[in-house]
């Protein structure tokens, strides 16, 4: 086995975790937690893919790129979630059905 | 060898505790100690301008936007916790994931790295990041001005009537 399906066995346990997480839990706070960590596992597999094939430089570009979407997600959410938490009193996913129909 | 697959165990085993913290602050806390974990890889890897960026934005500036939000909520969330049934079964499930995975996901990505095609490898992060991608650095401004707006309009100012 390759050093790199090494890599990528862990960061498919670690897309795991994450999803779990999201699928998981109720709160806001913990679902954006699990999106982080779903968002590292890609990230490492960018940066593992372009060590791959040589073409880290590449790799490195498109990482900044989305670390700086990643930063703009997660503000967004906590935004939401403290605008939801002042309206609703709580952080519950299941409670945020004030557009419901 | 040997640290770099420690460093990647380290950083499931964080990520593991990150969402089994039954304290959302500790929580943060793993999700910052997972950014350093990778930021840590990605200097192994070679890539240390990733592992800056990473280190300063997702372990420093993410970990102080989730604890400013999880102080804001956390006297609720002590009050009413949620159920943690699901996250006592995450080794559980996580383990069964493992050991299912290992007998078939090592030999795809085996398949999958055999497929790669190498590159020159030349070139600076300067030039592809300046010259060669100079379109994405446009969009992160906007999507950072995105992010603005968003906080600009989720958080309005007040106009008395």
């Amino acid at each position: 086995m390759s050093i790199f399906a090494m890599d990528w066995y862990l960061i498919a346990l670690l897309m795991f975790i994450g999803f779990y997480c999201m699928l998981a839990s109720r709160s806001i706070v913990r679902q954006l937690i699990g999106l982080e960590i779903v968002s590292k596992a890609a990230m490492l597999t960018v940066i593992s893919a372009g060590a791959l094939t040589a073409n880290l430089v590449m790799a490195q570009a498109l990482l900044i790129t989305m670390i700086v979407i990643e930063v703009v997600v997660v503000a967004a959410g906590l935004a939401l979630l403290v605008k939801a938490f002042r309206v609703n009193g709580n952080a519950d996913i299941w409670k945020l059905d004030g557009l419901k129909g | 060898m040997t640290y770099h697959n420690l460093l990647f165990t380290l950083a499931v085993l964080f990520a593991l505790w990150a969402v089994m913290a039954k304290k959302l602050l500790t929580s943060a806390i793993m999700l910052a100690l997972v950014s350093v974990t990778v930021s840590l890889i990605f200097f192994n890897l070679g890539a240390p301008w990733a592992g800056v960026f990473e280190l300063s934005v997702c372990a420093g500036l993410i970990t102080v936007l989730f604890i400013g939000a999880v102080s804001l909520i956390r006297s609720t969330e002590e009050k009413h916790p949620e159920s943690r049934a699901p996250f006592y079964a995450l080794p559980l499930a996580a383990a069964i994931f493992a050991i299912a995975g290992w007998f078939y996901l090592p030999a795809f990505f085996d398949e999958l790295a055999s497929w790669r095609r190498l590159a020159d490898g030349s070139g600076t992060i300067g030039t592809a990041l300046w010259d060669l991608r100079r379109p994405d650095l446009l969009g992160q401004v906007l999507m950072l001005a995105a992010g603005v707006f968003v906080i600009k309009s989720v958080f309005p100012r007040r106009t008395e009537k």
